[in-house]
């Protein structure tokens, strides 16, 4: 009888103890940001906390090879229980190894902004958003009044921002705004900040469905835009070999330029700029376009919005559920404040309290946030095209290719890529 | 005799076996006989202990090399992504890369590298040779030669990057000299000589010690005896070096090859990003982006073993060519 008991008791031990093991594991190229350090900390006391005997842990990724090991580790079935991705075409790219969100999360979701960058195409989401991401400009206030402009009045129409630059190109002493091509993503932020404006909200969408080419008018005309600013000199030289991060946004805080495509969380945002360059020697504005869509304002450009970076759960994971625990702890309120206060994020969940930060640009960007958020036309396109933008966008800066040919590339690459029944 | 005997087959040896030269001759065949087994059974042993020696290294060119081979072309056959395993599709990945601007592209990146081979290969062999010959300060050059050689491309291509960028050191130079600045890694005229010197320059030390190494085979001397007979420099490089260089000229020809073909992501990674549009694009750097960024596991297999063959055919191809040219 002793023995049947001991059995009993043995057999009992190995059934729970991978219960009493669990390790949910998170794949995050952020690990090692010090300014994160408090998020990570207080996500994993808090899930500890929650879940006695089971650990939350953090894999610090490389940030140049994260997709490439982790479409390796998913394909072979060994990736982490809880996946880190940037919003737009990467995070849906992997959407085919991951849990989708809506059922299991409902209440969260509900209290989130910034969820079509992590939406797939068949309306499912994939991850949970735990930062915004937008475009917006920053500018050197000092620049400006060197310039003859006045620092407190930033452009709000083409006209007006064509005067700026214009205004620095006959100082000749800085350039109008940074370019930074070589990896091609300034382009990506470029297509964004002329679409804000120039293309109405049925656009965006046929942008996103593949229905909106590249070969017609509206963003034909934001690739001659591209060629048009570089022939007017808005740029420095040698914008095909200018890294992007982050050397442009360094370039732009030791004064380089009098205005520069930057952020809002994560890198290359408000916090960044005000810390190295104070408070009252940043401003911000959102870009204006050559031409305003019909539904849109002149003199009040939109801010291209839409979610950051955001977590996934792996469909392969062993602890499903537990997994999902992990990623509603990372995308809490109570968590986020520590990436919100240290980092300087704008939070995807909305019930993050802000309101403490003392910050005049965050202040200005929160209002836009409200009232003028538009879709990232950039994070709306596929993986491929982007790609190919990258290219196309080097050779139009250089003029090895004209605005009809490197359309008719890119629509054949769009083609491709969101087929049309 | 033995082979008589062998011959004479085994009834004929009773026979044999009476005269005394016979009988020698048996004893000798029956100590050769035995001699042939210890023979055999050493050669036996000595092909077991190599073959212990060889399992262990082919096991793993099995398992990393030989089998990723075969999966990789069966993944080329199929639809796959990083989370779906697709369906067999057949030859449409590697009809697709024929349609493809930027694998074309890559190609012709590919061909332009390839005219470079001659030089990658002659410029360490006649800075071996003058070091071979006793040039003043032959050690100092030696180590500098080869110093790049041991820097990793990474740390290379950031170098260069900051020479080469458009404020760069070098730009800055030519302005010092009244010559205007040249985006040399922006431009598409420029980005791709630009990438292969720097390529040279980081790998060519490495030649410079392989010919150093096949001029310590060269006869001495042949090389005097040219000399005190009034053969000229040129005329003992071109009839005696050279000629005698031939096996470690192939050898270096095939490795420059397959290094210029499958060895250049990393200073391109860093030096242009493969750009500016497709101008230092080379097809591994496209395999990278169809695998890493663009979640295309099955075309990056395909265009894996397009390069596989290619680089393949041409190391056969020169090896022959080569091989032939030393038997004249």
């Amino acid at each position: 009888m002793h023995k049947v008991g001991l059995m009993a008791a043995v057999a009992a031990i190995m059934v729970a103890s991978p219960a009493l093991a669990q390790e949910i594991t998170v794949w995050d190229v952020n690990v090692d940001e010090p300014s994160n350090a408090s998020y990570y900390d207080h996500a994993k006391s808090a899930f500890e906390a929650a879940h006695p005997g089971a650990t939350l842990t953090f894999l610090s990724q490389p940030d140049a090879e994260y997709y490439t090991l982790l479409g390796t580790a998913l394909a072979s079935k060994t990736g982490p229980d809880v996946i880190w991705a940037n919003g737009g075409a990467q995070a849906k790219n992997l959407v085919g190894g991951l849990v989708p969100l809506d059922d299991k999360l409902p209440d969260l979701i509900s209290k989130l902004v910034g969820k079509s960058a992590f939406t797939a195409p068949d309306g499912k989401l994939y991850f949970i958003p735990t930062t915004l991401q937008g475009h917006v400009v920053y500018y050197n206030k000092a620049l400006y009044k060197a310039a003859g402009l006045d620092p407190d009045k930033p452009p709000t129409t083409w006209a007006e921002m064509t005067k700026v630059c214009d205004a620095f190109k006959a100082q000749g002493k800085t350039a109008c705004f940074l370019m930074a091509n070589k990896e091609g993503y300034e382009a990506e932020f470029f297509l964004s900040e002329m679409a804000n404006q120039s293309l109405t909200a049925q656009q965006q969408v046929d942008w996103l469905t593949g229905k909106l080419h590249w070969s017609d008018a509206p963003i034909k005309a934001i690739l001659q835009t591209w060629v048009d600013t570089a022939k007017d000199g808005w740029y420095q030289e040698g914008g095909n070999s200018q890294t992007m991060f982050m050397d442009e946004f360094t370039l732009f805080s030791q004064g380089s330029a009098g205005n520069v495509w930057g952020l809002l969380s994560n890198v290359a945002h408000w916090k960044v700029f005000e810390k190295d360059m104070g408070v009252d020697k940043v401003g911000v504005y959102p870009m204006p376009s050559p031409t305003v869509a019909a539904d849109q304002h002149q003199g009040a450009p939109g801010v291209p919005l839409d979610g950051g970076v955001g977590y996934g759960v792996n469909k392969d994971s062993p602890n499903v559920d537990l997994a999902l625990d992990a990623v509603k702890t990372l995308a809490s309120p109570e968590v986020l404040t520590y990436l919100v206060n240290d980092a300087g994020i704008v939070p995807a969940n909305t019930l993050v309290n802000t309101s403490g930060i003392d910050s005049p640009g965050l202040k200005r960007i929160m209002g836009w946030l409200a009232t003028s958020a538009v879709p990232t036309t950039h994070a709306n396109s596929s993986a491929a095209e982007l790609d190919e933008w990258h290219r196309q966008s080097q050779l139009l800066l250089n003029g090895d290719t004209t605005v009809d040919a490197a359309a008719a590339a890119l629509d054949k690459v769009q083609a491709q890529a969101k087929p049309q029944k | 005799m033995e082979q008589i005997g062998e011959r004479l087959g085994a009834p004929c040896f009773s026979k044999l076996s009476d005269l005394p030269m016979a009988r020698s001759s048996l004893t000798e065949t029956a100590v050769a006989s035995r001699t042939r087994k210890r023979s055999h059974r050493s050669r036996r042993a000595e092909a077991i202990v190599a073959v212990l020696f060889l399992v262990p290294a082919l096991l793993l060119v099995l398992m990393f090399r030989i089998i990723p081979l075969f999966w990789g072309f069966g993944i080329s056959l199929t639809s796959a992504t990083a989370t779906d395993p697709g369906e067999f599709i057949g030859a449409a990945n590697y009809l697709r890369a024929l349609d493809d601007p930027n694998f074309r592209s890559s190609m012709v990146n590919a061909g332009a590298i390839l005219l470079a081979v001659p030089f990658f290969v002659t410029i360490p062999m006649i800075l071996a040779i003058l070091i071979d010959q006793g040039v003043p300060g032959r050690g100092f050059f030696r180590s500098v030669y080869f110093f790049p050689a041991v820097l990793s491309s990474v740390i290379i291509g950031s170098i260069f990057s900051i020479v080469l960028g458009f404020n760069g050191s070098l730009n800055g130079a030519l302005k010092m000299l009244g010559i205007p600045g040249v985006d040399w890694l922006g431009r598409s005229s420029t980005a791709l000589p630009v990438t292969l010197i720097i390529q040279s320059w980081s790998t060519f030390g490495m030649g410079v010690l392989i010919f150093l190494a096949g001029l310590s085979t060269v006869p001495r001397e042949m090389v005097e005896a040219a000399r005190l007979e009034g053969a000229k420099m040129w005329q003992i490089w071109w009839h005696i070096i050279i000629p005698e260089l031939r096996p470690i000229i192939e050898f270096s020809t095939v490795i420059t090859t397959i290094g210029l073909l499958t060895s250049m992501f990393g200073l391109i990674y860093v030096l242009t990003g493969g750009g500016p549009g497709t101008s230092t694009t080379v097809p591994e750097y496209l395999i990278w982006t169809a695998q890493g960024r663009l979640n295309q596991p099955a075309y990056a297999a395909a265009l894996s073993m397009i390069l596989f063959a290619v680089t393949g055919i041409l190391a056969w191809l020169q090896i022959r060519m080569l091989s032939r040219n030393a038997n004249l």
